[in-house]
């Protein structure tokens, strides 16, 4: 008997469980964001994407074949079956092997831990701001940093249509990332509707102010403390309204890119509709200028995942327990990656930027929220960096490095982007431990 | 206890300003500062190991400053280094005085909570892992005197997610009354059960569910789960600064629902040939469709939003109706004239711009997400406070505060509402009266306190641990059915739990050494050819030392060319029933117990499954600590964890507890499949880790007895890669010096831990944080005590238990004013 091995309910506590106060905005710190003066970042990438696959990244099926060095071109060598629809992009391409991540605790997942590199897990709450919120508060400034979307099973998108596992604004401040399709393009492209849908979503934004507004009446009479506490439930209003009114400002902007909504939106065949339907929401808020990090979370950082629509029939948590390299399952996954990757960077190829296009400008990053495989112990982490991102970074080339912590992966980020720090998310004592060097790798700077 | 009574003597007369200080949510910023409190404990207690020059363990506190942001990991080690005595050394003659510790450790915790403020905040020791860190010896000491009396701040206490899903479903669901004859079903009131995968799910439509012919859970059936969040870990879950709403929760309740409000209008969302009388007479073309069917009629509550959406029109007397109904389901209070014209107001404008149908749906969301639809105040804002800043909860709260002790709805006919308009619920006795009166009527279901033993022994985790193929199938498993064995086996404890609490006898005590076992004998559509008996829970309740007795003989069924199947049927029948009686010898009774409409998505939704109940040999198992659900919920993916059930121990039997382990601790056992677990344990011995692993290790060991899926094992040696089976283990520093020794195997230690005034004491205080909402302090002696003296006296009643909890000042008094002097601060 095939049994689905979800356990839905349990990870949904998992899942937004792990905020510690748990009452943290769907669009953190924004307006904070917004205001924040616009960091130049001279030839450096304008926006930052990473893409995180759950149950780990086997680095067997990213290292090219015949390969004997620790680093090198990688002209002239064949990708591993599983990455091979990249072949094209191979000169844009970073393969990084050797890092590790002991330290965040995977097991399942690292969870923030992963993006976040410290120590995460199952129900640690982020102890510090992720990569990818750090990065967008370096990069020119966008309405909505970062934007996270999530893949799952149908099921679990509908039951979970916003989860927090992997991006963080700071500690305790968890960033939820977007599963339903349909609800994020009402919060991000409704504005612009015509119509019934229009109505609709005017009438429902009219509501939430009302809300927002009810909310805050019943702020009077709360302890100091118990106020603090309700506070975060009458911003998150604050938060949803100011967007609704910032959105409607850009509808010029939204319009022009906006996906087109079809059936897969509203009766998806598969979960895969779904997936293309939120890789397409976050093309297009990245073309719209909406968000400067987006955030591809296959499997929402956790350890199931779904994807009958590529003829797979397992699903859930025993897909962590299969061993990738070799396997057809696996290698189907990958190469739908990859297809996703690629439509990435055609679309950002084909929409100008200044005197080339928002490829030009870009720096995406392919890698896991669980180290190599699943119950990890985080001693290898492959990355796959695809795009030169506004030249400051070396492509068509693989690098092993040997022992240094993922921490210094997201050092040399920074570096990129023109925000340099020493260390990112790791104090002397840990860094000894973990064999971290102060500043950047260098091998990876162009 | 005449250690601590001695102890006590001393510390009343050292009792200083930090009574005050140690009150939950209390601050006394300033009180002590760093030269008055740290310099004199450090020099007079640790500087002889921990100055520049000794620096033992590479640790000095020479240089230690005030309490920042800086040195706060530091200031945190010191915290729960001294709060659990695990420094100076035991072995030091020189030891601070109980009172010294608890002085030292408020200090620490209160200048934490400032310096962290803006940097992530730090509520450590609010939270309940934390809560034993105030040592067990100075709450059940001798009675204090001139303690300023307990309260509990002032707060609001955000619901909790079963609470959301049971109200929600009453407005969807029928009704189900109680039935004395068969008390384990579901009935109106209870927490909405998981099924066998663990899904916790509101369904919509089940009462009128007729059938489906594929596989329709996947694709046909709606439902929800709740929208709000729950830490996921060991222990106690629900402390209300734990939790707020976050946007992205309250969108999906604005969700959740818009599609309860239709359903409650319109019933299923489902085509009119999804609606018959006889599944049987579905026409062809439909049976294959993902879909499920509906019986012909209504099945669910007539409420004010089906009248107003199935007549015409709209007006405001109708809408008020329609507001109020859902004001009161959703915060189980009437709304105040006011919040009635603020919803009727927000209302009435939707339904101008979009119209009837989408308005209504629309204007109405806002209720769902009302303050108090989503958090329960105890404010306490009307009240006059006493000269300690205290007022008791009254009115409205009141009868919220003991209504949600028990419940997550309001109860239909609630004579706590009819008590508070006759004027008949302002004091203590009347709070008493109540609570008596609740707790006799069995048809008042009490999720609550079953909750509080799910998250006392923690074994509805057990499905929430992810076990490994390889091992798990060495083990005696079977992987693609652990999780829905383990799922099955937490409602088989909810129903075993609540057996006990009904005859309400020690009731502590017989959880832990029970000898009977719920166990599910069947399952429903079982497939017979793939054995699919022995992939329940059963299979986890084996005794592979166990010699194998045929108990049925099979009856040979002469072959012909059609019967192969039968033939096979019969002997794997027999073989089952062999099994089963090998397993459970004893004789059983059918019992109910709350399981989930849906199994796996392909058997028709039951309501409840119908289990067994029997006893098994008290050699083999004694309780629910030797129960396969506790010891899962205490392993981990690979194998035993006697680190975690030795730490369960000590933390809710012994009320003790160990520190966080340091960030640069890489704790791992070594990876030697031929050694058992306490031969790869030898790790924790090293002297850095055994300060913590002795408290820890020798009372988890003794569980080896089991394997990881809690599957007895062989005693033989060479079935063990010639490791004999070694249960033994020992009490050390429980505090009881009648405890502490040597014990041969898990029997002896429960009983042991059973029996205890302390463990049974440590019980008490654990009830008190779940009802409270928060980590008890020293003020709150006099009422564990109390609480602990009413358990004892009524043979372990839990009844008397949450009576003397519910009717305490703890329970009853908010604090309003926190920074309100008190006589007794000054007074020592």
């Amino acid at each position: 008997m095939q049994r689905r091995i979800s356990r839905r309910e349990m990870l949904r506590e998992t899942a937004v469980g792990v905020g510690a106060l748990l009452g943290t905005s769907l669009l953190p710190k924004m307006a904070q964001a917004a205001d924040k003066p616009v960091v130049q970042t001279a030839g450096g990438p304008k926006r930052v994407i990473f893409f995180l696959q759950n149950h780990g990244f086997d680095p067997l099926t990213c290292i090219p074949k015949d390969l004997n060095r620790e680093s090198c071109a990688l002209d002239g060598l064949p990708l591993e079956k599983p990455m091979q629809a990249l072949e094209p992009y191979k000169n844009r391409m970073h393969i990084i092997t050797g890092l590790h991540g002991r330290h965040t605790n995977p097991g399942h997942s690292a969870y923030f831990g992963a993006l976040g590199a410290y120590r995460g897990g199952t129900g640690v709450p982020p102890s510090a701001a992720t990569i990818d919120y750090v990065l967008s508060r370096s990069l020119p400034q966008t309405i909505l940093p970062p934007l996270c979307i999530g893949m799952e099973s149908l099921d679990s998108m509908r039951a979970r249509p916003t989860l927090a596992t992997l991006s963080a604004s700071g500690p305790n401040q968890p960033i939820f990332m977007h599963c339903d399709p349909n609800m994020l393009y009402q919060m991000l492209f409704g504005s612009i509707a015509e119509g019934a849908v229009k109505q609709h979503y005017e009438a429902r934004s009219n509501v939430m102010l009302e809300v927002e507004r009810v909310a805050q009446l019943k702020t009077k009479g709360l302890p100091p403390s118990e106020g603090e506490r309700y506070a975060r439930y009458v911003t998150g209003f604050r938060d949803i309204n100011g967007l609704n009114e910032k959105l409607s400002g850009i509808s010029a902007q939204l319009k022009k890119f906006a996906p087109k909504l079809d059936d897969r939106y509203s009766n998806p065949k598969f979960e895969t509709d779904w997936h293309d339907a939120l890789l397409e929401i976050g093309i297009a808020a990245l073309q719209a200028n909406l968000t400067n990090v987006l955030t591809i979370a296959s499997g929402c950082g956790e350890y199931f995942g779904s994807w009958k629509g590529l003829g797979i029939s397992d699903s859930g948590h025993g897909l962590g327990h299969i061993d990738q390299p070799g396997n057809l399952i696996w290698t189907k996954i990958r190469h739908y990656n990859c297809e996703m990757l690629i439509k990435l960077m055609k679309a950002l190829e084909a929409t100008p930027e200044g005197t080339g296009s928002m490829m030009d400008n870009t720096l995406i990053v392919y890698s896991s929220n669980n180290a190599e495989k699943q119950h990890s112990e985080g001693a290898t982490w492959p990355f796959v960096l695809l795009g030169n991102g506004g030249g400051r970074f070396k492509t068509g080339q693989y690098t092993n490095i040997k022992e240094r912590p993922i921490n210094d992966l997201y050092t040399t980020f920074l570096h990129g982007v023109g925000t340099p720090v020493d260390r990112f998310n790791i104090d002397k004592t840990l860094a000894n431990i973990n064999h971290s060097k102060l500043g950047p790798i260098e091998e990876l700077l162009a | 206890m005449q250690i601590s009574r001695l102890i006590y003597c001393v510390a009343l007369l050292t009792f200083s300003a930090l009574a005050h200080a140690a009150q939950a949510g209390a601050s006394n910023v300033g009180a002590a500062d760093f030269q008055k409190t740290a310099r004199p404990f450090f020099a007079k207690y640790c500087m002889d190991c921990h100055d520049d020059e000794t620096k033992k363990g590479d640790v000095s506190l020479e240089g230690l400053a005030d309490v920042s942001a800086d040195n706060a990991s530091m200031w945190k080690r010191v915290w729960e280094q001294v709060a659990l005595k695990e420094m100076p050394p035991r072995k030091k003659a020189n030891q601070p005085k109980l009172m010294e510790r608890l002085e030292l450790s408020n200090w620490i915790t209160d200048g934490m909570t400032r310096a962290m403020k803006d940097k992530g905040g730090f509520s450590e020791h609010l939270r309940p892992s934390k809560a034993n860190h105030l040592d067990h010896d100075l709450l059940f000491g001798a009675a204090f005197k001139g303690l300023e009396p307990s309260s509990t701040p002032a707060r609001i206490w955000r619901i909790h997610p079963q609470e959301q899903l049971v109200r929600l479903n009453d407005l969807i669901s029928l009704k189900r009354k109680y039935d004395p004859e068969r008390p384990g079903l579901w009935t109106h009131g209870d927490q909405i059960p998981s099924n066998l995968e663990g899904e916790t799910k509101v369904y919509f439509g089940l009462d009128g569910y007729l059938g489906s012919f594929n596989d329709a859970y996947n694709f046909g059936v709606g439902g929800f789960q709740s929208n709000l969040s729950l830490v996921r870990d060991h222990g106690l879950r629900n402390y209300p600064f734990l939790y707020s709403v976050n946007s992205s929760e309250a969108l999906q309740i604005a969700g959740t629902a818009e599609k309860v409000l239709r359903f409650m209008a319109y019933g299923p969302a489902a085509e009119p040939y999804q609606f018959a009388d006889d599944i049987n007479k579905i026409p062809g073309q439909y049976r294959n469709l993902n879909i499920i069917f509906y019986k012909k009629g209504i099945y669910r509550p007539l409420t004010p939003v089906y009248d107003l959406m199935n007549t015409p029109g709209v007006s405001d007397e109708r809408l008020k109706t329609v507001i109020n109904f859902l004001f009161e389901s959703l915060t189980l209070r009437p709304p105040s004239k006011a919040e009635t014209a603020t919803y009727l107001d927000i209302a009435s404008k939707s339904i101008k711009e979009l119209g009837k149908e989408d308005g209504v749906f629309v204007g109405l969301l806002p209720i769902f997400l009302d303050r108090d639809a989503l958090f329960r105040p105890e404010l306490c804002e009307n009240g006059k406070p006493d000269k300690y800043g205290r007022v008791m909860l009254q009115g409205q709260e009141l009868v919220l505060a003991i209504n949600a002790a028990f419940s997550y709805i309001r109860p239909k006919n609630d004579h706590l509402w009819t008590a508070l308009s006759e004027g008949k619920l302002k004091t203590r006795e009347d709070v008493k009266r109540e609570v008596a009166r609740i707790l006799s009527d069995e048809n008042i279901r009490k999720p609550r306190v079953l909750q509080f033993f799910r998250e006392y022994f923690d074994y509805d985790r057990a499905p929430g641990i992810c076990k490994d193929r390889k091992t798990l199938e060495r083990d005696g498993g079977h992987f693609d059915t652990i999780y829905a064995s383990m799922n099955s086996m937490v409602a088989n404890t909810d129903g075993l739990i609540e057996l006990i609490l009904r005859d309400d006898k020690n009731v502590l005590q017989e959880i832990l050494t029970t000898d009977r076992v719920i166990y599910q004998p069947y399952t429903s559509g079982a497939n017979f050819r793939d054995g699919i008996l022995f992939k329940t829970d059963i299979a986890y309740f084996m005794n592979r030392g166990k010699r194998f007795v045929e108990f049925k003989k099979y009856e040979a069924i002469a072959p012909t060319k059609d019967n192969k199947l039968v033939i096979e049927r019969a002997q794997r029948e027999v073989y089952d029933q062999n099994m089963l009686h090998h397993i459970f010898p004893n004789p059983a009774q059918p019992i109910y117990v709350r399981q989930s409409p849906f199994d796996q998505g392909r058997f028709p939704p039951a309501i409840n499954a119908l289990k067994a109940i029997t006893t098994v040999d008290t050699r083999e198992r004694l309780g629910i600590l030797t129960h396969p659900v506790w010891l899962v919920a205490h392993s981990d993916a690979m194998d035993n964890h006697a680190i975690s059930r030795g730490r369960w121990i000590r933390e809710r039997l012994l009320g003790d507890a160990v520190p966080d382990i340091p960030i640069t601790v890489d704790a791992k056992l070594p990876d030697e499949p031929r050694s058992t677990m306490r031969q790869r344990m030898r790790v924790t011995r090293a002297p850095e880790c055994w300060r913590c692993h002795q408290k820890m290790d020798p009372l988890g060991l003794p569980f080896e007895k089991y394997n990881q899926l809690g599957i007895l094992l062989d005693t033989n040696p060479s079935n063990n890669w010639g490791h004999p089976v070694d249960t033994t283990g020992e009490i050390i520093l429980s505090g009881d010096p009648a405890l502490d020794g040597p014990v041969k195997d898990p029997a002896e230690m429960i009983r042991k831990l059973a029996a205890s005034e302390r463990v049974n004491q440590v019980f008490v205080r654990h009830a008190f944080r779940f009802w409270m909402g928060r980590n008890e302090t020293i003020n709150d002696a006099p009422i564990l005590q109390d609480a602990y003296q009413a358990y004892r006296d009524n043979n372990g009643s839990m009844k008397a238990l949450l009576t003397s909890l519910l009717t305490s000042d703890a329970f009853l008094y908010r604090k309003v004013k926190p920074e309100v002097p008190t006589s007794s601060t000054a007074k020592k």
